[in-house]
């Protein structure tokens, strides 16, 4: 399999451990990094084909990253998932966080703790 | 018709004629002058005195212009020259010294012969007063922090200002819909067919799109501009960029929803789920170093594993010890004895990290109702919080002082540390449950206990921290309420 760039974002180093953990042993490049503030430079430098994104961050919401994400001309099309503890997947709607209905849902939505097999499906269909 | 023969008779009488001319002269809303060919001023009316001066024996530039010399664009000279009318803008000068903007016009006045140009008669006006309400005007319009258009019957655009050109583009012609909203049919509730039908004033908010494409929120209100026969002429919007206030409503009901997650069960439900990720990532890896007998890899997880079960025993306490609702218990202890209790607990731990951690006890303080377990749990949050703050702050030299001191009937804990500081959006979220600046290491109900604790003494805590200078926080409890509580908790 090609290596696949994956871009980590999460507060908690252990979960950022935890995913580069997964996504290494199935053949990914990881990228992991803790302060969201960084992220789109990051998103600049490494052009990720698949970002894993937290919500609960103390500097900047996971949900205002995602917003600048998709209003961004060359990056809006990067494939996210959001892995959050704040709901429950079957709940989850990215309009009762932003306002803005012209932002769209993301990819895909997971309650942490994840289910890996489940997780690594996504990110394989994602990415192919 | 009997009198204007007569008129007719009479004005062939050259004495008539003159009399006439004379008053016209004087009457004239204008101001005349007759000018020589030296620039002399031989003749001037009434109104000419009275806006520019005396004129006697003084040249055209020194009463116009207040010039010591004739002026460089000079239109008596020209007539002379040309023997043709000229017509020209000017600035000059008036009676008291104002500046005065006019309008001339020039003409020749041949002599008796017909042959050569006797004199220059000049007539100017004076235009200031209009010019600057047109001046006045055209700034309004154009530069007035709204979008304003004229809009015709058709809904075409016959007019726009500049705030508008920039935004929208240069539409004019272009019916309004088109050009606000990029739509070929008028909009629903259109506030300017409103006023076309009934002259009347209506407001609207709506969002439009931009040149660039850009979404414009804004509160357009329409007035008439209405016709003789009192129908509606034109209709002109104008409208306030509303997008930047929109887009701040919206910030502060999404950073509000995910406050409002912080601050319930779901906040709870939030931690435990972080945890639990921890302890399955730990698991994983565990797992995974044992399969290809990676030692290390082991360790990772089994780090992994123990730093998320140390989370679950903090985050119980904590809980219990914030869900415990109960009056303090007030003991008459010394206030700087508590402070030694936590140098003893925490200086250990400092000296390994480097810190030097010491107290600053006020000799003269005096013994004070306290919950000493209460006040323990305060000071060791902390305490514990600034060793962290300076384990992530970036300079060397970290010291954490604990201070208590009397001031102004108030005893006051102090805990400064010279770490990593906070900046003013977290300073705001740190009495939230659940927030925690410590990634993984943290619960986020540290402060959130302290505050409890601290205002069930009556007292109150303040922070007072720069970003990569360190904080200050600071216990109040004043005296007095102190007392009130401790009576009352005796009784």
């Amino acid at each position: 399999m090609s290596s696949k760039k994956i871009l980590i974002i999460d507060d908690e180093p252990d979960v950022n451990t935890y995913l580069e953990a997964v996504l290494k042993s199935n053949g990914y490049d990881t990228y992991s990094i803790s302060e969201v503030e960084n992220a789109m430079d990051k998103v600049k430098e490494i052009h990720p084909k698949l970002i894993c994104l937290d919500i609960m961050m103390p500097k900047e919401t996971g949900i205002s990253f995602y917003s600048k994400l998709r209003k961004d001309k060359k990056f809006s099309k990067i494939p996210v998932i959001i892995i959050s503890g704040v709901v429950e997947s079957e709940k989850f709607n990215i309009h009762s966080f932003v306002s803005d209905k012209t932002i769209p849902a993301p990819e895909y939505y997971m309650e942490k703790p994840i289910n890996v097999n489940k997780f690594i499906k996504k990110v394989k269909q994602l990415t192919n | 018709m009997k009198n204007l023969e007569a008129y007719k008779k009479h004005a062939g009488n050259e004495k008539i004629h003159s009399r006439i001319l004379n008053e016209l002269y004087q009457q004239i809303p204008d101001n005349v002058a007759v000018i020589d060919r030296n620039f002399n001023i031989v003749d001037a009316n009434n109104n000419f005195e009275d806006h520019f001066g005396k004129w006697q024996n003084k040249k055209c530039y020194a009463v116009y212009k207040k010039l010591d010399e004739p002026c460089d664009n000079c239109p008596t000279k020209d007539v002379f020259n040309k023997g043709t009318p000229v017509i020209c803008d000017a600035i000059g000068v008036d009676k008291i010294g104002k500046k005065t903007h006019y309008i001339a016009h020039s003409f020749p006045i041949k002599s008796k012969n017909g042959k050569e140009i006797e004199y220059a008669m000049e007539l100017t006006r004076t235009v200031t007063e209009t010019d600057r309400w047109q001046q006045e005007y055209h700034i309004l319009f154009d530069r007035v922090p709204c979008f304003i258009t004229v809009i015709g019957e058709d809904f075409r655009i016959v007019r726009a200002n500049e705030a508008f050109r920039n935004n929208f583009g240069d539409m004019v012609g272009h019916h309004c819909f088109e050009v606000y909203k990029r739509r070929k049919t008028k909009c629903r509730n259109c506030p300017a067919e409103k006023t076309f039908k009934d002259g009347k004033v209506h407001h609207s908010q709506k969002t439009g799109i931009g040149k660039k494409g850009q979404n414009i929120n804004y509160a357009v209100s329409t007035s008439a501009l209405m016709r003789g026969n009192n129908s509606v002429a034109h209709v002109i919007e104008i409208s306030k960029d509303i997008t930047a206030l929109k887009q701040l409503e919206h910030k502060v009901i999404e950073s509000e929803r995910l406050g409002a997650v912080g601050q319930t069960v779901a906040g709870l439900a939030h931690s435990i789920k972080n945890i639990l990720m921890g302890l399955e990532g730990g698991k994983y890896i565990v797992s995974l170093g044992l399969a290809k007998d990676d030692k290390a890899m082991i360790n990772q997880g089994w780090e992994m594993l123990e730093r998320n079960f140390e989370k679950t025993t903090s985050l119980v306490k904590d809980f219990l010890s914030f869900s415990k609702g109960r009056l303090p218990e007030l003991k008459m202890v010394n206030p700087g004895d508590l402070v030694n209790e936590i140098i003893d607990l925490y200086k250990d731990i400092a000296a390994q990290s480097g810190i030097n951690l010491k107290s600053e006890i006020d000799d003269k303080i005096k013994s004070a109702p306290l919950d000493s377990a209460g006040i323990h749990t305060c000071l060791t949050n902390l305490v514990s919080n600034a060793i962290d703050a300076c384990l992530m702050g970036e300079h060397k030299g970290n010291e954490v002082i604990i201070r208590v001191f009397e001031e102004r009937g108030q005893l006051i804990f102090e805990v400064k540390d010279n770490g990593s500081g906070l900046d003013n959006e977290i300073k705001k979220k740190i009495f939230t449950t659940f927030f925690t600046t410590k990634g993984g290491g943290g619960t986020g109900l540290g402060l959130l206990t302290t505050r409890k604790i601290v205002q069930e003494h009556g007292g109150k805590i303040m922070v007072d921290s720069q970003k990569g200078k360190g904080s200050k926080f600071r216990i109040i409890f004043p005296r007095k309420r102190l007392m009130t509580l401790y009576k009352e908790t005796k009784e």
